[in-house]
């Protein structure tokens, strides 16, 4: 019998930018892991394991979790590093989930962190999607580029141009509505202090002014490189009743993979990058487990992975939330807004702040702070959440894990 | 706002030494040189992998049928770019798309020519243009372009 387990606690570093030059990994580290204990009470003595993500290869440091042991302050105790790609973040928090649902362990804390200044993005998603590239040799795609078969845009933005191009298609929706999107994120993002592109006054003309990188993706449509670190501690109920005053219950976990090129290979169509089968296959699993009968009405607060504006439209679509071809309609209708009937991506998503390692945790943290009601800085709802959603998106562009939290304990 | 915009780094692949599972390829590449395309087929559903696939992903059973697809197919999604992966503009618009192959079920990527960004369509009509020259390379496709 699986125990119940809650979040008690959250630790940010204090900012969220482009270069954090003063302070070194560990130390950045360090500073979220301070953040935790001091909003929990907590000291070291409280943890029992500790549970490490971050990207691979982004920094060039193959084990990160060592190097950094004493400031995550894990020494003489059970370390494990968790490394899914994007959903990283969400991976770790459910490996913390396990280790006190199964009674290995009573307090979990969960550390993650990029800090893109220091290593190079490029560079690492290269090695993050090498087993694609030879997929796409073994599919007869010339990556070289220019000529031939070879259609490969540039980066991630290249590979994803494609998924936009399928989602607009599918949805009924325009450009226009991805501009839109961007704009209520960067707004949003205005609002919350651990965001790093903030812009209280964007809109959906001014994201428009940004160049087209490959159509129909433009500039204002793409997440920033970040530094940053995020802490999440989790407990069981019996330690939670004891160390905490508000708590996030963790109602379900779920996570599904595809093949390496598109991740759509389960038992749908084949190539389509907007089909995002694992989602629709993660999400019901998670609904199932959680009892929740009706995803377009139960939930109160939505946090999703978006490195790509599009992708919050499409995924709330994908996580049955709302109909095929409805996303854009609840954006038009407002209701996505932190005022909205279903706010998504209050925190201002992935789109406004990416310090990737961190990016899939701070989903569950953002819905956990909802619950509690402790959201910095104007960015909490202003109404009672009691369930709440959290998406992450990553691997090879086909891996894909939620979360669904509650503010009670889930009945057994 | 604070913008990063920053692009660096190189991949050295040569540093590794990948294997690659040549065997589909290698089917659909000796077969170009005869402007043929062909891939291969799960004998218990029925889907035509291009390149060939010799386990099926959807039955898991083992193919050893081939099948011949057409070069004219669909555009399933495209995409148009205007920078290079440095950011920098391209002088011309370049139009990528994903086309499925009539009679096959899986897509493949292309560059597309012989038409503009703004006549480009999901659910366009698309056929391959083949080199004149060709030797069994990937390069014996040269473009898809307007059926």
């Amino acid at each position: 019998m699986m125990r119940n387990v809650g979040i008690i606690g959250v630790g940010y570093t204090p900012i969220f930018v482009s270069k954090r030059k003063d302070v070194s990994i560990p130390e950045m580290i360090s500073e979220a892991v301070d953040a935790g204990f001091r909003n929990t009470g907590l000291t070291p003595e409280d943890i029992d394991a500790v549970i490490f993500g971050n990207m691979q290869t982004f920094e060039g440091v193959n084990l990160p979790h060592l190097w950094a042991v004493e400031h995550i302050r894990a020494l003489g105790k059970p370390v494990m590093r968790i490394a899914t790609g994007g959903t990283t973040g969400m991976s770790a928090f459910h490996a913390g989930y396990y280790h006190v649902a199964s009674g290995m362990a009573d307090v979990v804390m969960v550390v993650t962190y990029e800090k893109h200044s220091e290593g190079d993005a490029q560079v690492g998603l290269m090695g993050i999607i090498t087993p694609e590239v030879m997929t796409m040799l073994q599919a007869g795609i010339d990556v070289t580029g220019g000529s031939g078969m070879g259609a490969i845009g540039g980066g991630s933005a290249g590979g994803i141009s494609f998924q936009a191009m399928s989602y607009l298609n599918h949805s009924g929706a325009s450009i226009e509505h991805i501009d839109a999107m961007a704009a209520m994120e960067r707004r949003n993002a205005a609002k919350n202090p651990y965001a790093h592109l903030k812009d209280p006054e964007c809109t959906a003309e001014k994201i428009a002014e940004t160049a087209m990188v490959s159509y129909p993706i433009r500039f204002g449509h793409i997440c920033p490189t970040t530094d940053g670190s995020t802490v999440c501690i989790l407990a069981s109920e019996e330690k939670a009743a004891e160390l905490a005053d508000k708590v996030a219950w963790v109602w379900s976990v779920a996570n599904c993979c595809s093949d390496a090129t598109t991740g759509n290979l389960v038992d749908g169509m084949i190539t389509d990058p907007a089909e995002q089968r694992p989602c629709m296959i993660a999400a019901r699993q998670a609904y199932e487990r959680a009892g929740i009968e009706d995803p377009k009405t139960e939930f109160d607060v939505i946090e999703i992975y978006n490195g790509f504006a599009h992708q919050t439209l499409m995924f709330l679509e994908k996580l049955g939330v709302c109909e095929v071809g409805e996303a854009h309609k609840l954006l038009e209708a407002g209701e996505l807004e932190i005022e909205g009937r279903l706010p998504t991506n209050a925190s201002g998503g992935v789109v406004s702040t990416n310090s990737i390692g961190t990016s899939a945790l701070n989903r569950v943290t953002e819905a956990a702070l909802q619950i509690m009601g402790k959201a910095e800085g104007g960015h909490q709802v202003p109404k009672d959440v009691h369930k709440a959603l959290a998406h992450s998106w990553g691997g090879l562009m086909q891996y894909v894990a939620v979360t669904v939290l509650g503010d009670t304990p889930p009945r057994k | 706002m604070e913008e990063t915009k920053v692009v660096t780094g190189a991949w050295e692949l040569s540093t590794f030494k990948f294997r690659v599972e040549g065997e589909g390829l290698r089917l659909m590449l000796e077969n170009m040189k005869d402007k043929k395309l062909v891939g291969t087929k799960c004998s218990k559903c029925g889907t035509v992998y291009i390149p060939g696939n010799f386990y099926c992903r959807k039955c898991h059973v083992k193919i050893d049928e081939q099948a011949e697809v057409s070069d004219h197919g669909t555009v399933m999604s495209y995409t148009v770019g205007y920078s290079d992966v440095r950011g920098n503009p391209l002088e011309e618009p370049r139009i990528a798309v994903e086309v499925k192959l009539d009679g096959g079920d899986t897509w493949i990527m292309g560059v597309m020519q012989e038409c503009k960004p703004e006549d480009m369509e999901i659910g366009k009509r698309v056929k391959v243009k083949w080199n004149e020259v060709r030797s069994g390379s990937l390069q014996d496709m040269k473009a898809f372009i307007p059926e």
